[in-house]
């Protein structure tokens, strides 16, 4: 489906977020790189599926109405084989319906787990004065704690993206520290401009936040993704 | 079509008084002195003010105003700017308040009322609840403050655009007081029209402003884009300072969402500030000390700057906060070194900063200045005349105001000191070397310059 169908669905359903493999096929579909996600009914479909997403496998609960997962039991992590996966997936069904009898079940999202990289935030709000604005910065403490962001109101070109990067006063993080090597700086500024490009085309997008994009010595990707839409 | 605010040839003045005290008498006072178009005073309660016929209502005049300035209670504007709309009046300065900004229903149903109306006979309005506008070169001034409480600056080349009304009158009071020129200054209040993105193409093309210094709270909804796409034309043209101030409020946001919680307005204000190549002035004398340089000094060519002083204690100072502001001073190459040492006494120190220490008179400065400025490893000059020094005499004031112009290379002053140091800047001043106080405010205005510079080269 294309994004604007997605959209559309949602808002019928009167989803103001979209679920996370609604959120990937987004920003996909703007090429933004991610992990290959499918959604899954069973440990029986999961299993079969297995081998083909490639290990180590990550299981997540998709539901509209559950925001806290791993509060229900929602999430599993670094499973290794298609039993394990199976299993896992059969387990999380059934402690999730006993934990939140009452929420709607779409299945389980399962995908590859990213290696681990420099966690980078990028993030999209639509602004009531300047309209769309991409913001970035490194995840954890650096966001969290010392509020260490950069922001450009869109339509942002590859230039502003990589001013962005260097405006953070972490920024020297980005070109690696105690042996670690300097992360793609591009691949990082090519996310933001398509994230930029993607709230332009999309009114109905109020916020997206890719949280966190792992950053690699050679590429990007955006590992989770969240997008909120405006209330109709 | 925003023009006519600035250069009409007949205004009408409704709430004309001549009771002292009043706005509408400072008003009137203010265009009798001023202006030279036809001016009409508005009042029911007179048949004469000021030796001026007194119209009883807007019906009654001759012709359509090219501008009316409103000072009557908020109650009775809608019934006036619908009369000025019959009549074909298409600029109205707002000054009352009344309106929105107090938060009640009555004030906020006044303000929609004027707007339609507005839009009815395609009306541009400044304010309401607003000091509207102080012009130098037409005579149009609607600034209530009288004179003897606000001084009014000489015709000059800074433009202003304020939210502020009071941030507007004691920054002009200051300028008066700086003798620095202004030519038209501009508040708008609520801004229920006429707003900062139309303020600023006025001046972009308008001759007289040279500098535009803004004061801004917030901008009106969806006008961000805008905003940015006209500074940046502006700033082809002409340096823009702004200082933002306060917050707006705006609409609810996904509060779960990380990247709106910290979308504060100030960091996207900050982000768009960038973005528009507007100078950033963080405080109320930065905006000044900005002014001053941009008003007199040529653009950089480069960031490495050359400092000539005779207080080594200040040159070590104005070390750490030029580099500080990211400005490179360059080691003095062998052969200028070779040079200064051949002119100056041993004692003093060729090294960038250039010492001529406390011995020194106005002619060392000269003999120093006139090899260095030349040299393309410099790009500007920063020259520390401590007063104090029985050597200055003043010599050096003339052949730095000389030399600015010689060389097309900016050049600024620091004079730390009591009166003697207010002399010399003075006479500085007024041959367009600012003179700043302090090492550091000296700093961040030369790096306001090289900014402004760089943008202007990418633009």
């Amino acid at each position: 489906m294309i994004p604007r169908e997605i959209i559309k669905n949602a808002l019928n359903e009167g989803r103001t977020k979209l679920l996370e493999h609604e959120a990937f096929q987004v920003i996909k579909y703007y090429g933004i790189n991610s992990p290959d996600v499918v959604v899954v009914r069973n440990g029986e479909e999961a299993k079969s599926l297995a081998d083909k997403i490639g290990y180590p496998v990550a299981l997540k609960i998709v539901s509209p109405d559950i925001s806290h997962k791993s509060d229900v039991g929602g999430v599993k992590l670094n499973l290794k084989s298609p039993e394990e996966v199976g299993r896992a997936v059969d387990e999380m069904l059934k402690t999730v319906k006993t934990k939140a009898p009452n929420a709607r079940l779409v299945g389980v999202l399962m995908y590859r787990m990213a290696p681990q990289g420099l966690e980078v935030i990028v993030g999209g709000v639509r602004d009531g004065i300047f309209g769309p604005v991409v913001m970035f910065g490194l995840g954890g403490i650096f966001v969290e704690v010392l509020k260490d962001v950069s922001f450009r109101v869109s339509p942002i070109r590859m230039e502003d993206a990589l001013e962005m990067l260097r405006e953070i006063k972490s920024y020297k993080v980005l070109e690696g520290y105690r042996g670690q090597p300097p992360v793609n700086k591009d691949a990082i500024a090519e996310i933001i401009v398509k994230t930029s490009k993607l709230l332009e085309e999309n009114p109905e997008i109020e916020s997206i936040d890719l949280n966190p994009v792992m950053a690699y010595p050679d590429s990007a990707m955006a590992v989770d993704a969240r997008i909120i839409l405006k209330k109709p | 079509m925003i023009d006519k605010f600035f250069n009409p040839s007949s205004v009408a003045i409704i709430g004309a008084s001549d009771k002292p005290g009043k706005v509408g008498k400072v008003i009137l006072e203010n265009f009798l002195k001023k202006f030279n178009g036809k001016i009409y005073p508005v009042n029911p309660n007179y048949d004469v003010i000021m030796g001026l016929k007194c119209y009883k209502s807007v019906r009654e005049l001759p012709e359509p105003p090219d501008l009316a300035v409103i000072v009557i209670p908020a109650p009775s504007v809608p019934e006036v700017l619908e009369e000025l709309g019959a009549k074909g009046t298409k600029a109205v300065i707002i000054i009352s308040g009344g309106f929105r900004e107090t938060n009640t229903p009555q004030g906020e149903m006044l303000e929609e009322k004027v707007k339609e109306i507005a839009a009815k006979y395609g009306i541009r309005i400044i304010g309401p609840n607003c000091i509207g506008i102080f012009d130098n070169w037409s005579g149009v001034d609607t600034f209530f403050l009288p004179e003897e409480k606000m001084k009014r600056p000489p015709k000059g080349y800074v433009g202003f655009i304020s939210q502020s009304g009071a941030f507007a009158s004691a920054i002009i009071d200051w300028m008066a007081y700086n003798n620095i020129g202004v030519s038209r200054a501009v508040s708008y209040g609520n801004k229920v029209d006429v707003d900062d993105v139309d303020l600023l193409k006025f001046f972009m093309s308008d001759e007289k402003t040279k500098i535009v210094l803004m004061y801004l709270e917030g901008l009106k909804t969806s006008r961000g884009k805008e905003f940015i796409k006209v500074a940046r034309e502006l700033v082809k043209v002409k340096p823009a300072v702004i200082y933002k101030a306060g917050k707006t409020s705006r609409g609810s946001m996904a509060a779960a969402s990380h990247t709106a919680a910290l979308a504060g307005d100030y960091s996207l204000y900050k982000s768009a500030i960038k973005q528009s190549g507007l100078i950033e002035a963080e405080s109320f004398d930065e905006i000044m000390d900005i002014a001053k340089v941009f008003l007199t000094q040529p653009l950089m060519n480069g960031n490495k700057v050359y400092v000539v002083t005779d207080a080594g204690g200040v040159g070590v100072m104005l070390t750490d906060a030029l580099t500080s502001q990211g400005f490179e001073m360059p080691r003095t190459p062998p052969d200028l070194k070779e040079e200064l040492r051949s002119i100056l006494p041993p004692h003093c120190i060729v090294e960038n900063p250039i010492d001529l220490t406390g011995d020194t008179d106005d002619e060392r400065y000269m003999k120093v200045l006139e090899r260095i400025l030349p040299r393309k490893e410099v790009d500007a000059v920063v020259v520390v005349a401590l007063p104090q020094v029985p050597g200055i005499r003043g010599l050096l004031a003339d052949y730095l105001i000389e030399a600015k112009n010689k060389y097309g290379k900016p050049i600024i002053a620091v004079a730390i000191g009591g009166e003697e140091a207010r002399k010399i800047s003075q006479k500085l001043e007024s041959g367009g070397i600012p003179v700043f106080e302090s090492p550091e405010r000296a700093a961040k205005a030369l790096k306001a310059l090289y900014t402004y510079s760089m943008i202007k080269k990418e633009v």
